[in-house]
């Protein structure tokens, strides 16, 4: 039976989200910084979608 | 782990047991009430109409409390602001970033709007479809299809490249030069309509003297729009065409992509369980249907998708849950035979109940028959009558009434119905290259 690191695989997601927020915040007028942000924002809920919401239950 | 990785998009989620995919699904579908309830005026009115706040859902047996939404509803409020969506939708227009429709088959096209998540979401779906069809990094895949305002196969593109397939968009091409471009490229992998899956390797074979099994490299097919592809006949006459396995996939343009077949090819399609709720409903009676082998509609929810929720819709898909797990590992569990009819479809002829994958499944299972057919129900006075025309294939004239004896006597014991049978010189039926429209029933109003 695998073992996986869930628990720490979503840290580093929630990581990477609380990162790219801040980013976002930062971007000021910036379109190609804010867009950008708003496809990888996109990428890390895909990652929530897949390791987060079910982390409990693993 | 290098077997998990050999066999799953997400092997947690696709080996999670049915208990915690039950869990799982009653909090995101927690979640996704919430979101809807505050975000989308439509759906807000909805709730409190019927007294309901998010958090009377506690468990699974509320959910049956959440009102129904249907194809009817989402066309009434599209007439209405913000354009051309209407107040279902639960985001800010300004993150919409893309515009699909429903092919219209139905009545009106439903206009669906999608944010930039949204469409993440939806090519995250299509990988565990492709990923569970064999699809991997070493594909080289083709897409013969017209990239328009219909969803079709762009969320099938996205994944592919997800997935690290090359893809080749076989857009604005005609099926002439798609077949030339497939043969070229070694491409090995297509996606398509069972009924352009057919007519392409008709077009191969008769207008190119191309053997679509010998001569190009195709190994796999991805079918969609159409039951074909879970009807055992019409996916016989598919592999054998050319060559490679065809698997089925079912979804929808207000739902997302919800279904699919594996490798196993268990005879029904897995249901993504992780994203979607599956429920079934009696036809009569509408009662909750649980167990395995009792046909009923399927209510559907999409659990992420945000910018316009789809919750507890009414489908009008028949479906049935299998009796038994897929040999592929997967929790999600299998609607045996993929959509078996549509609601809306299964007509009375004669007081008898028909359902036109049934005549499909007849037609497709006599050799000496062309692909193409077409079923025109009429009234002949106060009698039903079904005129079923087909074609036969060249060099098999001759056995031209021991085929439409067979086809006759076949339709009948499959169907309890006698046809009126015409035999059509080939090529005479009309071809599609998206959704065919082969059954039409003149009793109704437009049929």
């Amino acid at each position: 039976m695998v073992e996986w690191k869930i628990e720490e695989i979503d840290e580093l997601i929630q990581r990477m989200r609380q990162l790219a927020e801040e980013l976002k915040g930062k971007a000021g007028e910036i379109q190609a910084v804010e867009r950008n942000l708003d496809r990888i924002l996109a990428n890390i809920k895909m990652l929530e979608l897949n390791i987060s919401d079910v982390k409990e239950l693993v | 782990m290098l077997e998990y990785q050999s066999i799953y998009w997400n092997p947690i989620l696709e080996t999670l047991s049915q208990e915690k995919l039950r869990a799982l699904q009653v909090k995101k579908f927690r979640r996704i009430v919430a979101w809807a309830y505050n975000n989308s005026p439509f759906y807000r009115r909805l709730y409190q109409e019927a007294g309901l706040e998010p958090g009377d859902i506690k468990g699974l047996e509320d959910i049956r409390k959440v009102p129904k939404t249907e194809k009817g509803m989402m066309r009434e409020v599209q007439q209405d602001e913000p354009f051309p969506y209407g107040d279902m939708l639960a985001v800010p227009l300004d993150q919409v970033t893309a515009f699909r429709q429903t092919s219209g088959t139905t009545g009106t096209p439903v206009y669906q709007a999608d944010t930039w998540q949204d469409w993440e979401w939806w090519s995250e779906c299509w990988c565990y479809i492709l990923y569970a069809q064999g699809y991997r990094d070493t594909d080289r895949v083709f897409i013969p299809f017209g990239y328009n305002i219909f969803v079709a196969f762009w969320a099938g593109h996205y994944a592919a490249e997800k997935l690290g397939c090359e893809v080749v968009p076989g857009g604005v091409l005609d099926t002439q030069a798609r077949i030339l471009k497939m043969q070229e490229l070694r491409c090995t992998a297509f996606m398509a309509t069972p009924t352009y899956v057919l007519g392409m390797a008709d077009a191969a074979r008769n207008k190119l003297g191309i053997d679509p099994a010998k001569d190009l490299a195709i190994q796999r097919i991805t079918c969609a729009g159409e039951p074909g592809a879970s009807i055992p006949t019409t996916k016989r006459r598919m592999e054998e065409a050319w060559g490679a396995k065809v698997y089925d996939h079912i979804g929808a343009t207000e739902i997302g992509a919800w279904s699919y077949e594996c490798t196993e090819q268990p005879g029904g399609l897995h249901v993504n369980e992780a994203f979607f709720l599956v429920e079934i409903e009696g036809l009569e009676t509408g009662e909750s249907i649980t167990e395995p082998g009792k046909e009923g509609k399927m209510v559907i929810t999409a659990l992420d998708r945000i910018a316009k929720p789809c919750i507890r819709f009414d489908s009008k898909d028949v479906i049935r849950w299998a009796d038994h797990p897929c040999d592929c590992g997967r929790t999600f569990r299998v609607i045996d035979g993929g959509v078996v009819g549509r609601a809306d479809d299964i007509t009375k002829v004669k007081g008898v109940l028909l359902a036109p994958t049934a005549i499909e499944e007849v037609a497709r299972s006599i050799s000496g028959l062309g692909d193409e057919y077409e079923v025109i129900v009429s009234k002949k006075g106060d009698i039903d009558d079904i005129l079923l025309k087909v074609e036969i294939l060249p060099g098999q004239e001759g056995e031209q009434e021991s085929i439409l004896f067979r086809l006759k006597d076949q339709l009948r014991v499959k169907t309890n119905l006698g046809y009126r049978i015409e035999a059509h010189p080939y090529g005479s039926l009309p071809r599609y290259e998206v959704k065919a429209k082969r059954f039409k029933d003149l009793r109704k109003k437009g049929g």
